[in-house]
C-alpha cells in the first residue's frame, strides 16, 4: 500500500485525528455547560423557562344568503382541575356545585392520568355562570381548581341544520398523525357537512403566548411583556346559499314526520334549504357530548344520523315521468300532435293498471298533467331502455351530485345490462312498463330530485349544486365565491318548454295538484308517489315557481305517508312562498318604510 | 486458511455490544420523554418492536455471503434513485418536507435506504479494477453517482440527510486516495458555496483564496481556468439552493447564528435543548426526573433531541458514556476499514462509518450548541423506526465484512 494511496497509513491517521478531536471537543463542551455552567442552566430550568401556549382562534361563522348569522360562536365556561394541587376531599361539594353524580370527578382524573399532574384537566364545559361565581367566590379555597373561557358552537336563527351543518368533534388520532403541523390533541375539528368540508377555511391559525413557567409549570408572568406573542387568527366566515326562513319553513313542515327535502335556484345550482327528518340538536355537539345522547341518537330507529336529503333512495314515483317525456321529445319520437288512448290501462304480457283512468286519447301535455299512467307505460317502449338511462343519467340520477356536504349516495337506474345480469338474455321486458311510471329498480335521492326539477326549470342547464357561496375576507369583508362546475344538458328547448306546460297544468289546470295553486305565484310541479312494498307508499313532488322566470325549485320526498299531493305538495308550496313573497315584500318594505312591521307580522301569521 | 473456532473470530463484540448498549440508553430516553406525553406514549412500545426487528436484519445482514454486496450494489442504487423520485411524487409531507411514504401505521424514509444504496454504488464504481481516482473522468462519475441522490433529497427539502450524503461521498472518495489537489478541486467549489452564504464579501474573499491556491499548484492556465470558473458558478449557485430551501430551514439557518435574535421561533428549540443539558450537571437529575423533559419543553424531543433527555437526566457521565461508545464504535469501524484487503468493502465500511459519524456530530452538535439545529436523528437512540433498521443494517454489513475477512488475500 502507498503511504498516499489508498486506505494509506496517513489517510487512517487523518481520520482518526477527526474523530478524536470531535470526541475532545464535544465533550469539552459538556464539560463547560454541565460542570462549569451547570449552576446558571440549572436557574434556567428551574425558574425561568419559557413556554409557548397556544391561542385558539375563533372558528369562522356561517352566514345565510341574506347575511343572517345561523352558525355563530358563543362563548362557554369551562371547569378544570390541575390535580397537582388539587385536593380530592372537594369532591363532593364541587359535583353538587355542578350537578354531577358521586365520583364522576374521580371518574375523568383516571381518565386523563396520562398527562402530567400540572397540565389543568377539562372537567365539566358549559359550566352555568352561576356556577362560576361560585367559583370566583369562593376561590380562596378551591385550590387547583379554575375556569376558562372556551368558544362553543351557537345556532342563533332558530334553524337545525343539522344533516348540513354538522358539528366539530375532537380530532381522532389518524387525523393528528395526518396533519402533525396543525393539530393537537384535544382539538377541535369538523367532523361531518360543511363543519367537515370546510375546515382550511373555518378553522383559522393558531396563535401563541409565551410565558414564563417555574419547574412546576406554574405560570410567573408573561415572557418580554407579551412583545412577542403571535395573535390567533379568526377562521374565515361562510356565505350559504341558504335562506333561513325557507329551512325553517321545510323544518317544521317535516317535524314529526320523517323524509328529506330540498330545494334549489335553479339558475345557480345554489341550494337553499336542505332538511332531512327526522333532524337532531347540534347544540348537544356543541361540546362535549353525553353519551347518553350519542347512546339515544345511535340506537334510535328513526335514525336522525341518517341525512335522509343526501342518503335514502326511494323509487321517484310519478315525477319520473317528466324525464320521460323529455326523452321522447329530444330524440322526436313524439311531439305535441301525438296521442295515445287510455282505456284504463296497459297490457304488456299482463295488465298494468292506470289510476283515475280511462282519460282517454291525450297528448304528452295531459299525460303529464293527469299523470296518466297508460301513456308512460308506452312511452318507456318506445324510448327503449338503454336511451331512458342515458336520459336519466343526464339529469344526474345514478350518480354523485357533487354536493359540498361530502355524504351522499349515487341512486340507481337501470339498463338492459343490469336485467341481463339478473335474468339472462331473456328479461321479461314487462319490467320497462314499471320503469316508465317510476316504479320499480328506480332510486333516487331527494337532492337528485332537486337538481333534475332545477334542470327542468332552467331548461337544462345549472351548476354543480353546493349550500356554500364563498367565504368572506377577514379583512374587507369582501365575498371571495368558490367556483362550480356548469352544468348543460344540451337538450332541445321545445321539449323543456313542452313537459313545462304540463307541469303547470298540474297545479293550475285540471291536474293531480290544483289545490295548491297559488294567487301571488304561479307554482308549476309533478306529484308521484312511491310504492313501498314494506308499509305505506313514500309522497313525492318536484315544482319549481314562478313559472315563467323559475327562482326556486323544490324536491319533497315524505316517507310512509301515502299520496304525494296530499303529503308532499303543501309543503313545497310553504316553501315557494316563504321564499319568493319575501322577496316582494322586500321590494315593497323600501316604498313605504313605516310599513314594514305590519308587513313582516303579516306574513308569519299567513 | 487459518481456521479459529473462537467466536470473537466471527463476531465482533466491538461492534455489538456499543451499539446495544446505545440502543437501551435510547430506549430508556424515549421512554422517559414520552411517558407522560398524551400523543407519544406508545412510542417506547413501537421503538422496542422496531429494535428487535432491526436486530433480526442486522443478523440476517450479517450472516449473508459478503459478494453479495457487490452484486446488490447497483440494483440496489437504482431502486434507492426510484424510491427518492417516487416520495417526490406520492409522499407524506412531515414538517414540511416531502420524505416519507406512508405505510400503514409506520411511516417509511426512502433517504435512509438510499445511504446504502450510494455506499454500496459508489464503492464498487472506485473499486473497479482499472478505476483511477486522478483520473478527471472517474472523479466527475464518483460525483454524479453521489449526487444525484443529494439533488432529489434537498428537492423534498431535507437539507440534514443531503449534507450526511455530502460528507459521506467526500469520506469515500478521501479513503480512495485522491490527491491533495483532486481534494481542492471537489472541495473548493463547496467552500466558495458556503462563503457566499454569508455574503459578497466573503464570497471574494474565497474566490481570491481559490486563485491563489491555483497559483501555488501550477497547473496549467486552461485547467486553472475551468476550476476558477466551475467555483464561481458555485457561489452563484447557492443563492439559488438558499432560495429553495424551506424557510424553517432558512430560519435555522438565520438562528443559529443568533439564537437569541428569536428565542421563541426557531431558537427555542436550541435554548431549552442547551438548558436541559447544561442543568443535568454531573450526575443528571435521575431517570424520570428532568424537568424540561417531563414537561416537554422540547417538542418531538424523542426524535432528534433525544440526547438532551439523557443529558438533563443522566448528566455529564452519562453524557460522556454515550460519546464514548459512539468513539468506541468509530475507531473500531476505522480499524476493520483499514484492516480490510478488499477494496470495495474497506470502501464500504469508511461510508458506513462517515454516515454514523456526521448524524453523531450533527445531532450532537446542534443539541449542546455548537452547531445549527439542523433535524436528523442520533443513530442508535432517536426514535424511529426506518433509520433503525437502516443503521443495524450497516452494522451488519460492517459485521459480515469483519466475519469474512480473513477469506481475501
Amino acid at each position: 500500500m502507498s503511504e498516499s494511496g489508498f486506505a494509506s497509513t496517513s489517510r487512517r491517521t487523518i481520520l482518526s485525528f477527526i474523530l478524536i478531536s470531535t470526541f475532545a471537543v464535544i465533550s469539552f463542551r459538556l464539560f463547560q455547560m454541565q460542570i462549569l455552567q451547570q449552576e446558571s442552566y440549572e436557574e434556567k430550568s428551574a425558574d425561568n423557562s419559557i413556554k409557548a401556549i397556544e391561542q385558539m382562534p375563533l372558528r369562522g361563522v356561517f352566514f345565510d344568503r341574506n347575511m343572517k348569522v345561523v352558525v355563530s360562536n358563543i362563548p362557554a365556561y369551562t371547569l378544570r382541575i390541575t390535580s397537582a394541587y388539587y385536593n380530592r376531599s372537594l369532591n363532593k361539594i364541587l359535583e353538587t356545585v355542578i350537578d354531577a353524580d358521586s365520583g364522576f370527578i374521580d371518574k375523568i382524573l383516571y381518565n386523563n392520568r396520562i398527562y402530567s399532574k400540572y397540565i389543568p384537566i377539562r372537567i365539566k364545559r358549559g359550566i352555568d355562570f352561576k356556577v362560576v361565581s361560585w367559583l370566583e367566590e369562593n376561590s380562596e379555597h378551591l385550590n387547583g381548581v379554575d375556569y376558562i373561557v372556551e368558544m362553543q358552537r351557537g345556532y342563533p336563527s332558530g334553524i337545525m341544520g343539522s344533516h348540513m351543518f354538522g358539528y366539530t368533534k375532537e380530532v381522532s388520532p389518524q387525523q393528528l398523525m395526518k396533519e402533525k403541523e396543525y393539530y393537537k390533541p384535544g382539538d377541535y375539528v369538523g367532523h361531518n357537512g360543511i363543519e367537515k368540508t370546510y375546515e382550511e377555511y373555518l378553522r383559522g391559525i393558531k396563535g401563541y403566548n409565551y410565558i414564563l413557567v417555574d419547574s412546576k409549570r406554574k405560570e410567573i408572568g408573561k415572557y418580554n411583556d407579551g412583545t412577542g406573542d403571535v395573535a390567533s387568527i379568526k377562521g374565515n366566515d361562510l356565505l350559504l346559499s341558504i335562506d333561513a326562513d325557507v329551512q325553517r319553513i321545510a323544518e317544521e313542515e317535516l317535524k314529526g314526520k320523517s323524509g328529506g327535502v330540498v330545494a334549489i335556484e335553479p339558475r345557480t345550482g345554489e341550494i337553499l334549504a336542505l332538511v332531512s327528518a327526522p333532524e337532531y340538536d347540534l347544540t348537544q355537539f356543541a361540546y362535549t357530548t353525553s353519551k347518553d345522547f350519542l347512546n339515544q341518537l345511535y340506537t334510535d330507529p328513526t335514525k336522525p344520523l341518517f341525512n335522509r336529503a343526501t342518503m335514502s333512495v326511494k323509487p321517484p314515483g310519478s315525477t319520473f315521468k317528466l324525464m320521460a317525456a323529455i326523452a321522447a321529445l329530444d330524440m322526436g319520437i313524439i311531439t305535441t300532435e301525438t296521442t295515445i288512448y287510455c282505456g284504463g290501462g296497459f297490457t304488456f304480457g299482463r295488465f298494468f293498471k292506470c289510476h283515475g283512468g280511462p282519460h282517454g286519447s291525450l297528448n304528452v301535455i295531459h299525460a303529464i298533467e293527469k299523470s296518466c299512467n297508460t301513456f308512460f307505460y308506452n312511452l318507456i317502449y318506445r324510448i327503449g331502455l338503454d336511451k331512458w338511462q342515458e336520459y336519466a343519467k343526464k339529469f344526474s340520477f345514478a350518480g354523485k351530485t357533487g354536493i359540498d356536504i361530502g355524504e351522499e349516495v349515487a341512486g340507481l337506474i337501470p339498463n338492459s345490462k343490469y336485467y341481463e345480469k339478473i335474468y339472462g338474455e331473456n328479461w321479461p321486458r314487462s319490467i320497462m312498463a314499471s320503469l316508465g311510471i317510476g316504479q320499480g329498480e328506480v332510486s333516487v335521492t331527494p337532492l337528485q330530485l332537486a337538481i333534475y326539477v332545477s334542470l327542468i326549470a332552467n331548461n337544462g342547464r345549472t351548476f354543480t349544486p353546493h349550500i356554500v357561496k364563498g367565504y368572506l375576507d377577514n379583512n374587507t369583508r369582501q365575498l371571495i365565491p368558490f367556483q362550480f362546475k356548469e352544468i348543460n344538458l344540451g337538450i332541445k328547448q321545445e321539449a323543456f318548454d313542452i313537459v313545462k306546460q304540463g307541469m303547470y297544468l298540474v297545479v293550475n289546470g285540471a291536474g293531480t295538484a290544483t289545490w295548491i295553486k297559488s294567487k301571488d305565484i304561479e307554482i308549476a310541479g309533478k306529484t308521484g308517489t312511491a310504492q313501498n312494498p314494506h308499509g305505506k307508499d313514500h309522497a313525492v313532488f318536484v315544482g319549481f315557481a314562478p313559472f315563467d322566470n323559475p327562482q326556486i325549485a323544490v324536491a319533497v320526498v315524505i316517507e310512509n305517508v301515502g299520496f304525494g299531493s296530499t303529503y308532499a305538495a303543501p309543503i313545497a308550496k310553504k316553501m315557494i312562498e316563504a321564499y319568493l313573497l319575501k322577496d316582494k315584500l322586500k321590494k315593497e318594505k323600501k316604498v313605504v318604510p313605516e310599513l314594514k312591521d305590519k308587513i313582516i307580522g303579516a306574513v308569519i301569521e299567513d | 486458511m487459518r481456521i479459529d473456532y473462537k467466536l470473537e473470530d466471527k463476531f465482533d463484540f466491538g461492534l455489538f455490544i456499543p451499539s446495544m448498549v446505545l440502543i437501551f440508553i435510547g430506549l430508556l430516553a424515549i421512554y422517559s420523554a414520552t411517558f407522560s406525553h398524551p400523543a407519544a406514549a406508545g412510542n417506547f412500545q413501537k421503538q422496542l418492536i422496531w429494535a428487535i426487528a432491526a436486530l433480526s436484519i442486522f443478523f440476517i445482514t450479517f450472516s449473508l455471503p459478503t459478494n453479495s454486496f457487490r452484486f446488490a450494489a447497483s440494483p440496489m442504487y437504482l431502486f434507492s434513485i426510484l424510491l427518492l423520485v417516487g416520495v417526490l411524487v406520492i409522499g407524506r409531507k412531515v414538517s414540511g418536507a416531502k420524505s416519507w411514504f406512508d405505510l400503514g401505521p409506520f411511516g417509511f424514509q426512502p433517504s435512509e435506504i438510499a445511504k446504502i444504496g450510494t455506499i454500496l454504488a459508489l464503492s464498487a464504481f472506485l473499486s473497479r479494477r482499472n478505476a483511477n481516482i486522478e483520473s478527471f473522468l472517474d472523479i466527475i462519475v464518483a460525483l454524479i453517482i453521489g449526487f444525484i441522490p443529494v439533488g432529489l433529497i434537498l428537492l423534498e427539502p431535507d437539507l440534514g440527510t443531503s449534507i450526511v450524503f455530502v460528507g459521506m461521498i467526500l469520506t469515500i472518495i478521501f479513503w480512495k486516495g485522491i490527491s491533495l489537489f483532486s481534494l481542492f478541486v471537489v472541495l473548493s467549489p463547496g467552500f466558495v458555496a458556503i462563503a457566499a452564504l454569508f455574503g459578497s464579501f466573503y464570497f471574494i474573499t474565497s474566490m481570491v483564496l481559490v486563485v491563489v491556491t491555483l497559483f501555488l499548484f501550477k497547473k496549467d492556465i486552461f485547467f486553472s481556468g475551468s476550476i476558477f470558473a466551475l467555483n464561481l458558478g458555485a457561489g452563484f449557485f447557492t443563492d439559488y439552493v438558499y432560495s429553495v430551501l424551506s424557510p424553517h430551514q432558512q430560519k435555522r439557518i438565520q438562528s443559529f447564528i443568533d439564537p437569541m435574535a428569536d428565542p421563541l421561533g426557531s431558537g427555542y428549540n436550541a435554548i431549552q435543548a442547551k438548558v436541559a443539558i447544561g442543568s443535568g450537571g454531573l450526575f443528571g437529575k435521575g431517570f424520570m426526573h428532568g424537568n424540561q423533559t417531563q414537561l416537554q419543553f422540547i417538542p418531538e424531543q424523542w426524535t432528534d433531541f433525544i440526547y438532551c433527555v439523557v443529558g438533563e437526566e443522566f448528566g455529564f457521565i452519562g453524557s460522556i458514556i454515550v460519546v464514548g461508545l459512539f468513539l468506541f464504535l468509530f475507531i473500531r469501524l476505522l480499524k476493520i476499514a483499514s484492516a480490510a484487503k478488499d477494496e470495495f468493502l474497506s470502501l464500504v465500511l469508511i461510508g458506513i462509518l462517515s454516515v454514523y459519524f456526521i448524524h453523531f456530530l450533527i445531532n450532537i452538535g446542534m443539541t449542546v450548541g455548537i452547531l445549527p439545529v439542523i433535524g436528523i436523528p442520533l443513530p442508535f437512540v432517536s426514535y424511529g423506526g426506518s433509520s433503525l433498521l437502516v443503521n443495524f443494517f450497516m452494522l451488519g454489513i460492517a459485521a459480515n465484512i469483519y466475519r469474512t475477512r480473513k477469506n481475501y488475500a
